[in-house]
C-alpha cells in the first residue's frame, strides 16, 4: 500500500474593502481536502472543514499541515469525523503528523477537530505548534477517544505520542508530551475511577488581556463542570498569556458535552467561540 | 577512612546535605499534585500511593525531571558552559509544567537551592550563572539547580541525578505521610521500593533527547489546577 505524504497550507486574511476573512493562499494533497469554506456572519468567522477522503490514517502516512491567520481575520478549522488510525504490521512504519498554527496579532484562530481514535496495534505520532503573536487570540482543542468504543475495542494502541508546543510570541508558554502505553494509560484511568472508556481533551485559550487576571470569574464555572464523572481543571500558563484547560470523561458524549459548556463558558470572552462548527 | 582531600566524600557530603530536609529549599511545603488527588479520592491509602508513585512519580522523573537535569548538567560544564542552553532548559522547565502551582514549587525550590549553592560553596559557575539568569530574567528550576550545584560540588552527573531522585521520593513520601494513615515503617518500605528504580531510571533519563523531555498524568495536571482554588490545603502545590 502507498505511503500518503499529505501537505496542507492555509493561509487566512482579512479582506481589504470590507474585511470579511478569506483564504489568501491555500493547497494541499491527499488524504487532506477542503469543503468550500463557510462564512458564519453571526459570529463574522470562516468556517473551514478539512476532510480526509481515506478510511483514516495508515502506516507510513506522513502529514503535514501549516495554517496562518493574519491580522483581522477569524478562522474555525475543524473535521467532519473523528480521525481513526489503523492498524499497523510489525515492521511497518509509525504515521507521523507535523500541525502548525500560526495568528498573527488581531487574528483569530479556533482549532476544533473531531476526537483521535488509536485502533488496536496503531502506532502515532503527532506534533503540534501552536504560535500566537501577541494580541493574537486562539482556542485549540484535541480530543483523544481510548480506540473503538462501540466495537468493544480500547486501550490497544502500540504506540502514541501526542505533544504539544504553544507559544505567544518569543516565550514558549507549554510544551506537553502524552507518551504512554496504552496499559499505562490505562491503568492510571482505572486509579483515577474513570473507567474503561476514560476520553480525554486538552484545550488551551490564549486571548490578549489573559494576563491581567490569574483568577477569572470564568474558571470556576469551567470546574463546576466537574460532576457526573467528568474531571476538569484550568490553569493560567507561564506568563500569564493563555490557560490550559485538560478534562476527563468518562466516555465520549460526556467529553464532547464537557467541550461544549467549555466553549459556552468562554464565548463571552472570545465571541468567536459562538460559531457552530457543525453548520457545514 | 574518609581522606580531607577525597574529592568524592567532599561531593557526597554536599549532595547529602541538598538532599537532606534540613536543607531550607522548602521543598517541605509542597505535595507536587499529590494533595490535589488525595482530596479527589485517587490516592487514599498505602495501595493507591504505591500505584501513583509507580505510574505518575516514577514516570515523570525519568522521562522530565532527570532529563533536564542531566542535560542542565552537561551544559553546565564549568570549563566550558553553554549558557544559550541553560537558558532553554529554565524555559523548558516551566514549560512542562501546564498547573501553575507546579511551576511555582520548581520556581522557589530551584531559586532557593541556586541561591543556597552559590552563598555555602563559592564557586566561579554560581556566580556566572546568578548573573545570566538575573539578566535574562530565567526562571528558576528545581532540577537545573541541583545540576548547577552537583557541578559546584564536582559531583559526577549519575550521583545529580540519584540525588533527586531521592529528595524527589523522600518529600513525595514525607507529604503523603502528613495526608494519609502511613506508618513510619510502611514509608520507608515504599521508599525502599521506589528507590530500586533508580539506577533504571538514571540509566534511561540519560538517554532522553532534548526533544523528547516531557510526560503528562491528565489527572494529575487536573488535580493541581484545582489545587489553586482548594478552599483548605496544608500543601502549596
Amino acid at each position: 500500500m502507498a505511503d500518503f505524504h499529505g501537505h496542507l497550507s492555509l493561509r487566512a486574511a482579512a479582506r481589504p474593502d470590507d474585511g470579511l476573512t478569506s483564504l489568501a493562499a491555500q493547497s494541499f494533497r491527499a488524504p487532506y481536502h477542503l469543503s468550500k469554506p463557510y462564512w458564519d456572519a453571526d459570529t463574522r468567522t470562516l468556517v473551514v472543514q478539512v476532510v480526509n477522503p481515506t478510511a483514516g490514517i495508515l502506516s507510513g502516512d506522513r502529514l503535514e499541515s501549516a495554517v496562518t491567520v493574519e491580522a483581522g481575520a477569524a478562522v474555525l478549522l475543524t473535521t467532519p469525523s473523528a480521525s481513526r488510525v489503523f492498524r499497523m504490521r510489525s515492521g511497518e512504519d509509525e504515521a507521523r503528523s507535523l500541525q502548525h498554527f500560526s495568528v498573527a496579532g488581531g487574528g483569530w484562530l479556533e482549532v476544533l477537530p473531531e476526537p483521535l481514535v488509536p485502533h488496536r496495534g496503531s502506532r502515532f505520532h503527532q506534533r503540534t505548534v501552536l504560535e500566537v503573536a501577541p494580541g493574537g487570540a486562539a482556542f485549540y482543542a484535541d480530543l483523544l477517544l481510548p480506540g473503538r468504543v462501540a466495537h468493544g475495542e480500547v486501550w490497544g494502541w502500540d504506540r502514541l505520542v501526542l505533544e504539544l508546543e504553544v507559544r505567544s510570541g518569543t516565550d514558549l508558554l507549554l510544551r506537553e508530551r502524552l507518551d504512554q502505553s496504552a496499559d499505562h494509560l490505562h491503568a492510571l484511568a482505572t486509579l483515577a475511577g474513570s473507567g474503561e472508556t476514560a476520553s480525554f481533551g486538552n484545550a488551551v485559550f490564549l486571548a490578549p488581556g489573559l494576563a491581567a487576571d490569574p483568577v477569572p470569574p470564568w474558571r470556576s464555572a469551567l470546574h463546576d463542570l466537574q460532576t457526573d464523572g467528568v474531571w476538569i481543571g484550568a490553569s493560567q500558563l507561564r506568563t500569564g498569556a493563555g490557560w490550559s484547560i485538560k478534562f476527563v470523561a468518562p466516555d465520549g458524549p460526556r467529553l464532547r458535552r464537557t467541550l461544549a459548556e467549555i466553549r459556552r463558558i468562554l464565548t463571552p470572552h472570545a465571541p468567536h467561540l459562538a460559531c457552530d462548527a457543525r453548520k457545514l | 577512612m574518609i581522606d580531607s582531600e577525597n574529592s568524592s566524600a567532599r561531593w557526597l557530603v554536599g549532595l547529602l546535605q541538598a538532599g537532606d530536609s534540613f536543607y531550607p529549599t522548602g521543598g517541605y511545603a509542597h505535595s507536587f499534585g499529590l494533595e490535589g488527588l488525595i482530596e479527589l479520592g485517587v490516592v487514599h491509602d498505602r495501595a493507591t500511593l504505591r500505584s501513583f508513585f509507580l505510574l505518575s512519580v516514577l514516570p515523570t522523573l525519568r522521562q522530565a525531571e532527570l532529563p533536564l537535569a542531566a542535560h542542565a548538567y552537561n551544559a553546565l560544564d564549568p570549563a566550558a558552559p553553554d549558557w544559550a542552553r541553560v537558558a532553554e532548559l529554565c524555559a523548558l522547565a516551566h514549560a512542562l509544567k501546564s498547573p501553575r502551582e507546579l511551576r511555582a514549587a520548581t520556581e522557589n525550590i530551584g531559586r532557593q537551592r541556586a541561591e543556597l549553592a552559590t552563598r555555602l560553596h563559592p564557586h566561579p559557575l554560581g556566580a556566572d550563572y546568578t548573573a545570566h539568569a538575573a539578566a535574562g530574567a530565567w526562571p528558576f528550576s528545581a532540577a537545573v539547580s541541583a545540576a548547577l550545584e552537583g557541578r559546584i560540588l564536582g559531583a559526577p552527573g549519575d550521583a545529580v541525578l540519584a540525588g533527586i531522585t531521592y529528595s524527589t521520593l523522600s518529600s513525595s513520601l514525607a507529604a503523603a505521610m502528613k495526608l494519609l494513615r502511613l506508618g513510619q515503617n510502611a514509608g520507608q518500605t515504599l521508599l525502599t521500593e521506589m528507590l530500586a528504580h533508580a539506577p533504571r531510571l538514571i540509566a534511561t533519563a540519560n538517554t532522553v533527547p532534548l526533544a523528547e523531555i516531557g510526560w503528562s498524568n491528565p489527572w494529575l495536571d487536573i488535580a493541581s489546577a484545582r489545587h489553586e482554588t482548594a478552599n483548605a490545603r496544608m500543601f502549596i502545590s
